[in-house]
């Protein structure tokens, strides 16, 4: 009884404090020492963070090779669209890769794509969800457009990004002996268990007048063609890295790494690069200094300011 | 009827000017649309193989038809970037506008009038930041600066002042001087009766008696008594009497000859009959009546009244009370030190907001007054210019007058007007006071309540003057018109130029424009308008006096669309109504004479002085917080929309969304809603006593400080600087793979992780423009993110169980 009569007043005071508007308030004034404070606290806190980004990210070894137009023989560099696309050319090509530090496994294999507008709008919605987990009881794939069907069976799986699925293949080899490259667990699990179907089998896949990329094992079921699962999660920007494999073994100093590759992939119609990345991984991931820098400038940006605020303060105190 | 108006619908200028800004927002919406739709068209190229873009393909990408892709491609980024435009912004602005009527105005105590348990009124939401802008206020005089309570309360008898209270105006100039007000102990026997506020022991009770001229106050209290034309009402008893009076001003004279034992009671056609105490002997009480013979009425011209009647023993006397400077011209010779030292007292009554009347008698001697009478009888029964000539033949008799003494009335000025009017005019506000009342009345109310002072050059237009007044003698109408145009039109022209080389002189005096309605009618003519314009508005204070319901409209929208700054209508009566309704905002004072003004008017309180509450407390806040809500709700909209639009860019101009669907519309409904709100209701930079203590802060809200285009350029600035540094750390960053498992990001990581940032910056963003934080804000801002949070880890859920987690 006496709780509800509190409890009622309690009320009816915040009700009069609201009406009144005169609620129970702090009043931030930022007066010089607040906000020098505020800066230096800025500078404390985002020196060290951007060091240590930076330090991870320092420790991650990277090696990229562009091999897009050297892998074309000299004699067709001048038209490198009919060569790619002339069927009859082998396409096997050797890169070699010094390893200028210890690389320590697993050791990432990343190709990566330039000028590749995997984010246009027609091509990101030319897949269809629904069919890549269930097949082919799933009927109406018009999304798929303009690979939808072909000579009127329905394609598994279908759609633009499926069509163009990325096809040069790596081998690496040091000192004779062939680096075995783990191509297992490339793709988010999530990806592998909640989107590709376990039963679901690619049919009448790249068997049209226009082959577009990638062909499909069709025996293997789409849950396990972890290559098109990593490349169907399309990417943010137009120029993107898919991983390809893990390397298992650690690369010393100054080994050379021979990569034999097949240079299937048409990027040369629009001008698109290819290059081909090893590189480590730190506990934040690949090598990216721009977040340490930027976490320093704005470390250091704070505590100038602090700094100058400071002087200011000593010099006209009030 | 005749003055009434179409009752218009109120928006407030800020929502005006926020429709420009929703026009801008359209605008640059459709650039870059544009600029995205340019973009698609160049960049469609059928060497995008992968694009599939050989065969059969749609409108949309077709590079065979650039012109259709662009059209097609603009509408697509028209549904892309229409989150620029910020729908949700009239809802939230209304739902805190709601409140802040219904719950902040309507219930504040500070304008809570206990006396007749009258809250205010907000009866509309519309206008709550209107308020804060004001920069005219148009006020009516009876009613709503004064209680429209005439009180006896000084007088001067032979040379003797009586009468002990102090108004208010009188103390407010020695609060200014710094001399400490001593309240005067009223005497335990005085006498309080709503229209007699008198008290001195000299004068009450017979004590009159023991005073130097018992024969000027006995003449005094008779000519109170008799000269008037009060008819008595009621029961024949001093407690139970009511006096029915033309003006209030009467009924307290005739109210204070009652006090003064001199308690009319009864008139008949010739006689009046007066209960006088005290008169031979102290205690001694007898009827006497009076034979009335002739009444010479009170006109404006005139500016007297004068009764002719017979005492019971046959004396002839002749009683006329008016205004001073009448009764002083008709005077007799003699008695100089009299007259010097009630012109003294005079002029005290006056510089202390009392209206004073000057009382005379003078003795007729049988024959003298009968041929008077007899030029009187032929003039009243003349039927040309009848009016004209009882003027002239008054004009005979009302001469050698003896001065008795003078009384001082006051129009009792409603509580705290002084005080709100100055606080009021330090805000930056102009107050213009529009009255029906004649000249002299509205002047000395402008005195009282501190709009005029002896300081000011007061300019006064008046159509009283003799030139005007002879051709209006003539009587021809049209010329009459010509005639007063002309006059209007010289004296604007001459004050105007007067008032100029005050504003050249650098510490001029303050200018004050006293005008009557006669010349306002002629000054409002469209072409001479500009010129009343000019001079008002550099006028620091206005008084039109003696002016129409319509006038008073007329002069309100001059000022509103003439010099487009933001009126304030304040009145109380059905005359007001038009004024009310005129105005940016109309203001009600829900008083005493009835609800017309009430039910016209946009916010009602009771008394004037709320206005000091309305308009520097609520007004002002509710024009800070507006302002915020507005300016935020343009960054909060402009910061997202960005980040989409450079995602564009990087899309090949295809219209890909960055965001999800559902992100997109739960931006405005969910994870940034609720902060804005609170911030629209809760913030404010000072208190509200330290709000009225400077009501300098007010000026902000005239100049529109918070709402101009240069503040909504900064918010803009920050916003494209915010979603450039969104975009490029987000996508940049995510250009590598992440932790340790060597994954890449796909397309909806990396816009899941742009919209984390968008909403948590947004959100922390507004706890840096407020001034004041409560628990709420707290809430909401966290409850915000967290709500984001909650959201995205139940979206995920449900759109794929386990994504998003690394496998090992």
């Amino acid at each position: 009884m006496d709780t509800d009569r509190e409890r009622h007043r309690a009320r009816e005071t915040a009700f009069y404090l609201f009406t009144q508007q005169s609620l129970p308030a702090c009043k931030p004034v930022l007066t010089p020492g607040w906000v020098i404070a505020i800066f230096l606290f800025m500078g404390v806190i985002f020196i060290p963070v951007g060091l240590v980004t930076l330090r991870a990210s320092h420790c991650v070894v990277e090696i990229v090779d562009r091999y897009d137009i050297d892998c074309v023989p000299e004699p067709s560099r001048m038209d490198k669209v009919s060569y790619i696309q002339d069927d009859s050319i082998p396409k096997n090509c050797s890169r070699f890769m010094k390893v200028h530090k210890y690389m320590k496994a697993p050791i990432y294999i990343y190709y990566q794509l330039d000028n590749y507008y995997q984010n246009h709008r027609r091509y990101v919605k030319s897949r269809s969800d629904k069919q890549l987990l269930d097949g082919q009881k799933y009927h109406d794939t018009s999304y798929c457009q303009p690979v939808e069907s072909n000579n009127n069976r329905p394609i598994v799986p279908c759609g633009l990004i499926a069509w163009s699925l990325f096809n040069d293949t790596f081998e690496f080899i040091r000192e004779g002996a062939e680096l075995k490259v783990n191509r297992k667990n490339i793709a988010w699990k999530s990806d592998r268990g909640h989107k590709f179907g376990k039963n679901v089998y690619p049919f009448n896949f790249q068997n049209g007048t226009l082959i577009g990329g990638g062909k499909l094992n069709p025996e293997i079921p789409l849950s396990d063609q972890e290559d098109l699962i990593v490349w169907m999660r399309t990417s943010a920007l137009p120029s993107f890295r898919k991983l390809y494999g893990r390397i298992e073994e650690d690369l010393d100093v100054d080994d050379v790494v021979v990569v034999n590759l097949m240079n299937n992939y048409n990027t040369y119609s629009f001008g698109g690069k290819k290059k081909l990345v090893l590189s480590t991984s730190s506990w934040l991931g690949g090598k990216n200094d721009f977040l340490g820098h930027a976490c320093v400038f704005v470390g250091c940006s704070s505590l100038t300011l602090a700094i100058i605020f400071v002087l200011l303060h000593v010099k006209y105190r009030r | 009827m005749m003055n009434s108006m179409n009752v218009p619908s109120k928006r407030s200028t800020l929502e005006r000017k926020l429709d420009k800004l929703i026009l801008t927002l359209f605008g640059t919406l459709f650039t870059m649309c544009l600029i995205g739709a340019i973009g698609s068209g160049v960049f469609i190229d059928r060497k995008y193989y992968f694009l599939g873009l050989s065969k059969s393909v749609e409108d949309q990408f077709n590079p065979n038809r650039r012109f259709l892709v662009v059209l097609l491609t603009m509408l697509t980024l028209l549904t892309l970037y229409s989150t620029i435009i910020p729908i949700s912004l009239y809802v939230s602005i209304e739902m805190v506008k709601f409140i802040q009527s219904t719950q902040f105005i309507n219930k504040d105590l500070n304008m809570y009038h206990a006396e007749t348990d009258t809250p205010a009124l907000a009866r509309t939401s519309n206008l709550n930041e209107e308020l804060g802008q004001v920069e005219y206020i148009f006020s009516d005089k009876t009613g709503t600066l004064t209680r429209n309570l005439m009180e006896f309360f000084k007088c001067t008898i032979g040379g003797e002042i009586y009468g002990t209270g102090m108004t208010e105006i009188e103390r407010g100039v020695a609060e200014r001087k710094g001399i400490k007000v001593q309240e005067v102990p009223t005497s335990i026997n005085s006498v309080r009766e709503k229209g007699f506020n008198f008290d001195d022991v000299r004068l009450m009770r017979g004590a009159w008696r023991n005073e130097p001229n018992p024969e000027a106050c006995k003449e005094f209290f008779r000519c109170l008594a008799i000269c008037h034309t009060v008819l008595p009402e009621g029961d024949e008893s001093p407690e139970k009497i009511k006096y029915q009076a033309a003006s209030p001003d009467e009924a307290a004279l005739v109210l204070a000859a009652k006090h003064f034992g001199y308690f009319f009671y009864r008139r008949t056609p010739t006689m009046i009959y007066v209960r006088e105490s005290h008169v031979e002997r102290m205690g001694k009480i007898q009827d006497v009546s009076y034979e009335i013979l002739n009444v010479l009425e009170f006109n404006s011209t005139r500016k007297r009244q004068s009764v002719v009647c017979r005492y019971p023993d046959g004396r002839l006397v002749l009683y006329c009370k008016g205004a001073d400077t009448v009764i002083y011209e008709r005077l007799v010779g003699g008695s100089d030190d009299l007259k010097k030292v009630t012109r003294e007292h005079l002029e005290k009554f006056g510089s202390a907001g009392l209206r004073t009347l000057c009382l005379a008698y003078k003795d007729l001697a049988p024959d003298v007054y009968e041929s008077w009478n007899e030029k009187f009888i032929q003039a009243k029964s003349s039927l040309r210019d009848r009016e004209r000539k009882l003027d002239e033949v008054a004009e005979l008799i009302e001469k050698d007058l003896i001065l008795i003494g003078a009384t001082a009335i006051e129009d009792k000025l409603q509580e705290g007007v002084p005080d709100c009017i100055e606080t009021l005019s330090r805000a930056g506000i102009k107050i213009w006071v529009l009255t029906g009342d004649k000249m002299e009345t509205a002047i000395n109310i402008a005195y009282a309540c501190n709009l005029l002072n002896n300081e000011m050059k007061q300019f006064i237009i008046s159509s009283e003057t003799d030139a005007i007044r002879e051709v209006e003698e003539r009587g021809d109408q049209v010329e009459i018109a010509r005639f007063i145009k002309e006059e209007v039109k010289k004296q604007l022209k001459k004050c105007l130029d007067e008032a100029q080389q005050y504003f050249h002189g650098v510490s001029g005096p303050k200018l004050a424009l006293i005008i009557d309605g006669k010349c306002l009618m002629y000054a409002l003519d469209p072409s001479l308008r500009i010129m009343l314009l000019n001079l008002s508005l550099n006028c620091s204070s206005v008084v039109c006096c003696r002016v129409s319901p319509l006038q008073k409209a007329q002069v309100t929208s001059l000022v509103k669309k003439g010099a487009r700054k933001i009126t304030l209508s304040i009145g109380d009566g059905a005359n007001d109504v038009s004024m009310i309704q005129a105005a940016h905002i109309g203001v009600g004072i829900s008083g005493l004479e009835g609800m017309q003004a009430v039910m016209a008017s946009d916010f009602a309180i009771a008394q004037f002085r709320f206005l000091k509450d309305l308009l520097l407390v609520h007004g002002r806040w509710s024009y800070i917080r507006l302002c915020k809500v507005v300016t935020y709700f343009f960054y909060k909209n402009l910061t997202f929309t960005l980040t989409q639009f450079w995602f564009t860019f990087y899309t090949g101009f295809s219209g890909q969304r960055f965001y999800d669907d559902w992100f997109q519309s739960l931006y405005n409904v969910i994870f940034t809603a609720l902060p804005v709100i609170i911030v629209g209701l809760f913030d404010k930079d000072v208190s509200s006593s330290l709000s009225k203590r400077y009501p300098e802060l007010y000026k902000e809200g005239i100049k529109n400080m918070f709402f101009k285009w240069r503040v909504v350029a900064i918010w803009a600035f920050f916003a494209v600087y915010q979603s450039l540094v969104f975009y490029y750390f987000v996508t940049v960053s995510s250009s590598t793979s992440q932790g340790s498992s060597g994954k890449m990001f796909g397309l909806w990581d990396v816009s899941t992780m742009a919209f984390t940032c968008v909403v948590v910056t947004v959100n922390l963003r507004l706890l840096m423009i407020c001034n004041s934080i409560t628990r709420w804000h707290y809430i909401s801002v966290g409850g915000s993110i967290v709500a984001w949070f909650l959201f995205i880890f139940l979206y995920s859920g449900i759109m794929t169980p386990y994504d998003r987690q690394v496998s090992g």
